[in-house]
């Protein structure tokens, strides 16, 4: 039984041939890279919504690309239970396409941070997360101006166990200097009730090869490994 | 003295190029069936509380803030007070 | 402005009177108000070079006598052969007087321009590297204002397009106050087929000329002759030419070239920048030998009523010309849909060799198609400044501070300190190609995917150099930046430079531009690096003021390194380890850090450079590499080399204890030995146990190695060996002031 995974081309993506890269070369599934328009869930047992600037971040970021008929396509998948995974600008369309509640803010800081951050895995129980340890510390990352997180329901996140990873310190401390952003309880990535859909800031696509990590680890593979093993498990 | 309330909108000039809102155009509103919108510009919207003499006096000190501090960009923008009111 | 009678009514040209013969004489008729306006661009210094390429003939042809440079100067970007099939495109260029007025948009703009040069070679930009010039920041609010705004556009362009920053440099001098320099550089990366579909001429008659991307309206008409007048009073009127870039549609216009490319349909590629669509179709049927027809009323324009004049010279942004094979055009068109970019096929080429421009049916231009880029060059005059023998002679009171107060103001000054402030606003890592990532070394290393090949680039220069001596200065930027690639294990294979002077119509001026060509020429014609393209910006001084930028000829190497396991990094590794020093120091503190910081001043003797002695340091490192002797490796630069030791302390917490009492072969006093600016010396990490073999093999080599102490494990550096007492440096401290000098400045 062969997996195949679609990664979407919005206008404006600049990650899209990163996932491509490293879903094809280095996890080795058959990936296709899509344009939004051709879009076909039928096709995909699990989609990628990957990271860039599409439609320039015009109005809202994410706001444009959420209402691209492959957004209706995906909500498809959404619904059956399909993994689909948004990475940063991903993220930030799947929130505006309620796929995922809340909403991202520009960073507090008022300026784009590209650099490597700690995430401390809080749900292990996901689409993306099934082959990490709860706990664990991620090295992984961001490169984001909007990732400040915002919800207005906290709580339901925290009651639901919707809050898949916190930006933490090496110790995996939940500290404000270990927040690159200002995002509201250090939240860094969320899921939805069913947790098939997780959308997160920071970019496992850029930390699944040692030799682009500063401390040569891979932990961005645990994410696509984890998605091939719910695939593998809901088909058979 | 009294309370002003006053309303300011930032925006290019007409002869510079609005991406933002040539985009929200041609790829939200013309694809999702509002291509009787021929225009869109964007700006920034801001409003300021203040105490002044009199109407001229606070929207002289509206316009000279604006200015000084380099509030809108004069290369690229221009600005329109909008309401001018008095507060509460 | 010259003022000129052109069919009996008076106008106001850039161009001389002399130009203006010219003109006539070459269209054997008095030219039309549309016609002179694209001569009046088209023959600004800007676009034409007409002050530099005299002297810019002197380079060598690199495409003749290099076998893997594909295209050399003159084209839109230097492309070359890299193995494996693929080829490298790359490209210098200057924005400085845009975003000394407008300096967001004048910096991202400029981002956008350099893109565009790049992907008219058929291939994908995958890096950009930003040299920038800013009059100093403390307590200077205008310069405060635009570096950090600078900053912003390259940021917020070249993030949005999907393009990593992978290099750079900053450098603060007063004499850049009113006139900051923003040049930036692109590395494409692409196959051999796909640059041989994507020459910058339309040679075949008969193909279409496809216009593809924004739309044409009255944006920055005469945004070029712009650039070639100094800034003056002048300049607040002038404002309304900076333009305002779009990378979303930059993004677009990637992805729909790079795809029409792969069709095999286009046959000639061409971006529109200064000079618009003038440039554009001149520069392709000129460089062609063929002809066309164009017609205005096709082209898509944003405005209503543009007139002939205003469409031909319009400098609007993101658009790109193509010159498609007929067979092909739907196909290619079908790709622009796709993409839903706009497009309008708006003529034909031919053989005429005569570029025609229609308004509909009324022919409005007839001009020779390589009339235009025929300018008449000018002879111009350079006199050595008389300012310079004194300030050559210029020598410090006497030192009052001691040796490690001086090396706590140096660390944390502004030329020296860490520009991380600068570099994490830049996507350095999207592509997935960023190997050694800003901050981490010397320079950018990115790897090419599919092959064991990586791609390491380095860009700058030293202008308080070149300031006093500008003959070694550019060649002493050529040393620095090949050793910036070296310290990690690249071999140089190729160069571009971007060369930012003062008026050229001034002898001193010119003087600096001349004498900094004849040092390119010189080292890279000893040293056998082509030289494949290059970039020349004038007029950078304050006419009011009567000030000069320092010369800038900045230098950007590219080279390779072929296998992971030869990719050699900055920081020391291992304590115990021995530190030891290439190359011998000279009291050369002219121009250097510790003259400006400590003593305000601009004067003494500066570096030279030996060819015969950098050749014998690079064969020697190399043939250390090859027996993987080297640990660690940094290029000494601005300070000194404690400040590069303190450099390579930091990422792992570790220090040094040095003696270096043997390494004053030149009886130095103390200052002169740790603060000469020296060019072509490495500090480099090695096992005690190949110690005696690295000494043999400099013998060999012919080479001046001495070793300075040992890494140790605690974030001190002890130095001993002085006339005057030892002295014991706190490296945290020394860490501390290094990454906190910017975000005080800048993030209150």
């Amino acid at each position: 039984m062969s997996v195949k995974i679609a990664v979407i081309q919005f206008p404006g993506a600049n990650c899209d041939l990163d996932a491509i890269h490293v879903l094809k070369n280095v996890i080795g599934i058959e990936t296709d890279l899509v344009w939004h328009n051709h879009f076909k869930e039928s096709k995909y047992d699990g989609v990628i919504l990957p990271g860039g600037f599409t439609f320039g971040d015009y109005l809202r970021a994410g706001i444009i690309a959420a209402h691209s008929p492959a957004i209706d396509e995906a909500r498809v998948m959404l619904k059956d239970g399909r993994p689909i995974l948004g990475i940063c600008n991903g993220f930030q369309i799947l929130t505006e396409s309620q796929f995922l509640p809340g909403a991202l803010l520009r960073n507090d800081s008022l300026k784009f941070v590209c650099k490597w951050v700690n995430l401390k895995v809080e749900n292990n129980n996901t689409a993306f997360t099934n082959k990490m340890e709860r706990n664990m510390i991620l090295d992984i990352p961001i490169a984001h101006g909007e990732g400040r997180y915002f919800t207005d329901n906290l709580k339901e996140l925290e009651e639901n166990n919707q809050i898949v990873f916190k930006y933490s310190n090496e110790k995996g401390n939940i500290t404000a200097i270990a927040n690159p952003n200002g995002s509201m309880d250090n939240i860094a990535g969320i899921c939805n009730l069913e947790r098939n859909c997780i959308g997160l800031m920071p970019h496992p696509e850029r930390a699944s090869e040692p030799i682009l990590s500063p401390n040569n680890t891979e932990h961005g593979k645990l994410f696509f490994d984890s998605m091939v093993e719910f695939i593998k498990r809901r088909t058979s | 003295m009294r309370d002003f309330n006053i309303e300011v909108i930032i925006q290019n000039k007409e002869m510079a190029r609005d991406p933002v809102g040539e985009t929200i155009r041609r790829d939200l509103l013309a694809k999702k069936g509002y291509k009787m919108v021929s225009n869109v510009r964007s700006g920034q919207y801001l409003r300021f509380n203040l105490e002044a003499e009199n109407e001229d006096a606070a929207r002289r000190i509206i316009e000279d803030l604006l200015n000084k501090l380099r509030i809108f960009n004069p290369v690229t923008q221009n600005f329109k007070i909008l309401n001018l009111k008095k507060g509460n | 402005m010259t003022k000129v009678k052109l069919n009996g009514e008076d106008i106001n040209i850039e161009m001389t009177k002399d130009e203006f013969e010219a003109v006539k004489e070459l269209l054997k008729k008095e030219p039309n108000v549309t016609e002179l306006g694209m001569f009046d661009v088209m023959w600004s210094e800007h676009c034409s070079y007409k002050s530099s390429r005299p002297k810019l003939k002197l380079f060598e042809d690199a495409e003749k006598n290099y076998d893997y440079v594909l295209a050399g100067p003159g084209q839109d970007a230097g492309v070359i052969d890299i193995g494996d099939g693929y080829v490298l495109a790359f490209r210098i260029e200057s924005h400085n007087h845009p975003s000394a007025i407008e300096p967001y948009h004048g910096a991202a703009t400029g981002i956008g321009g350099i893109i565009r040069d790049i992907l008219c070679m058929g291939v994908r930009p995958i890096a950009l590297l930003d040299p920038l010039r800013f009059g100093c920041l403390k307590d200077n609010s205008h310069s405060q204002w635009l570096f950090k705004y600078v900053v912003k556009g390259i940021a917020d362009y070249g993030n949005c397009t999907g393009i990593p920053t992978i290099g750079g440099e900053v450098e603060f001098d007063d004499s850049f106050e009113s006139n900051c320099l923003v040049n930036v550089a692109c590395i494409g990366l692409g196959t051999k087929e796909d640059f041989q579909h994507a020459p910058s001429k339309a040679y075949n008659p008969g193909d279409y000329v496809i216009l593809m991307g924004g739309s044409t309206g009255r944006d920055g008409i005469h945004g070029v002759t712009f650039a070639s007048r100094t800034l003056t009073e002048m300049s607040e009127a002038d404002r309304p030419a900076v333009q305002i870039g779009d990378p979303f549609i930059k993004k677009m216009i990637i992805e729909a070239t790079l795809e029409a490319v792969k069709t095999g349909y286009v046959r000639g590629l061409k971006d529109l920048g200064g000079g618009g669509l003038t440039c554009a179709t001149s520069e392709l049927t000129g460089s062609g030998d063929t002809g066309a027809d164009v017609d205005l009323r096709k082209v898509i324009t944003r405005e209503p009523g543009m007139n002939s004049y205003e469409i031909m010279l319009s400098e609007s942004q993101e658009r790109m010309a193509f010159i498609v094979k007929p067979e092909g055009l739907e196909t290619v068109l079908d790709v622009f849909r796709k993409y839903e970019m706009s497009f309008a096929v708006i003529g034909r080429t031919d053989g005429s060799k005569v570029l025609k421009v229609y308004d509909g049916d009324t022919l409005v231009v007839s001009i020779p198609s390589k009339a235009l880029s025929e300018s008449p060059t000018f002879k111009r005059e350079e006199k050595r400044p008389k300012y310079l023998d004194k300030l050559l002679l210029e020598k410090i009171p006497k030192r009052i501070l001691s040796l490690d107060e001086i090396i706590y103001k140096l660390i944390a000054s502004e030329n020296i300190c860490s520009k991380e402030w600068v570099y994490r606003q830049y996507d350095h890592e999207v592509g997935v190609r960023s190997v050694i990532k800003c901050g981490e070394g010397d320079s950018g290393v990115l790897r090419i995917i599919g092959t064991n090949k990586f791609i390491a680039a380095s860009v700058g220069v030293n202008s308080k150099h070149c300031f006093l001596d500008p003959y070694e200065g550019s060649k002493g930027g050529l040393v620095e930046q090949c050793g910036n690639i070296i310290s990690h294990g690249a071999k140089p294979i190729a160069m571009v430079n971007c060369c930012n002077f003062g008026n050229p119509e001034i002898p001193e001026s010119f003087w600096y531009f001349s004498k900094s060509i004849d040092g390119m020429n010189d080292f890279c014609r000893d040293l056998r690096i082509p030289i494949v393209g290059g970039n020349v910006s004038f007029y950078n001084e304050d006419e009011v003021k009567k000030t000069a930028i320092k010369a800038t000829p900045v230098i950007m190497i590219v080279g390779l390194i072929i296998g992971q396991e030869n990719i050699i990094t900055l920081p020391f590794k291992e304590e115990g380890n021995e530190i030891l020093i290439i190359g011998e120091t000279y009291a050369e503190l002219g121009g250097s850090e510790y003259h400006s910081v400590i003593y305000d001043m601009e004067g003494g003797i500066p570096p030279k450079v030996n060819e015969r002695e950098i050749k014998k340091r690079w064969d020697y490192i190399f043939e250390l590499y090859r027996n993987n002797y080297i640990k660690s490796n940094h290029d000494v630069d601005k300070g000194g080399f404690v400040i590069t030791i303190a450099e390579m302390c930091f990422k792992h917490n570790l220090g040094a204890r040095l003696n270096i009492k043997d390494y004053n072969s030149n009886r130095l006093k103390d200052d002169e030995l740790l603060f000469s600016e020296s060019v072509g010396r490495f500090i480099i990490e090695i096992k005690p146990a190949d110690h005696d073999e690295i000494m043999n093999l400099a013998e060999k080599f012919g080479v001046y190695v001495k070793q300075l102490g040992t890494i140790i494990d605690s974030p001190e550096l002890i130095i001993s060996g002085f006339q005057s007492k030892d002295i014991k440096l706190d490296l945290s401290k020394m860490k501390s002031l290094y990454d906190s000098t910017l975000p005080n400045m800048m993030d209150i």
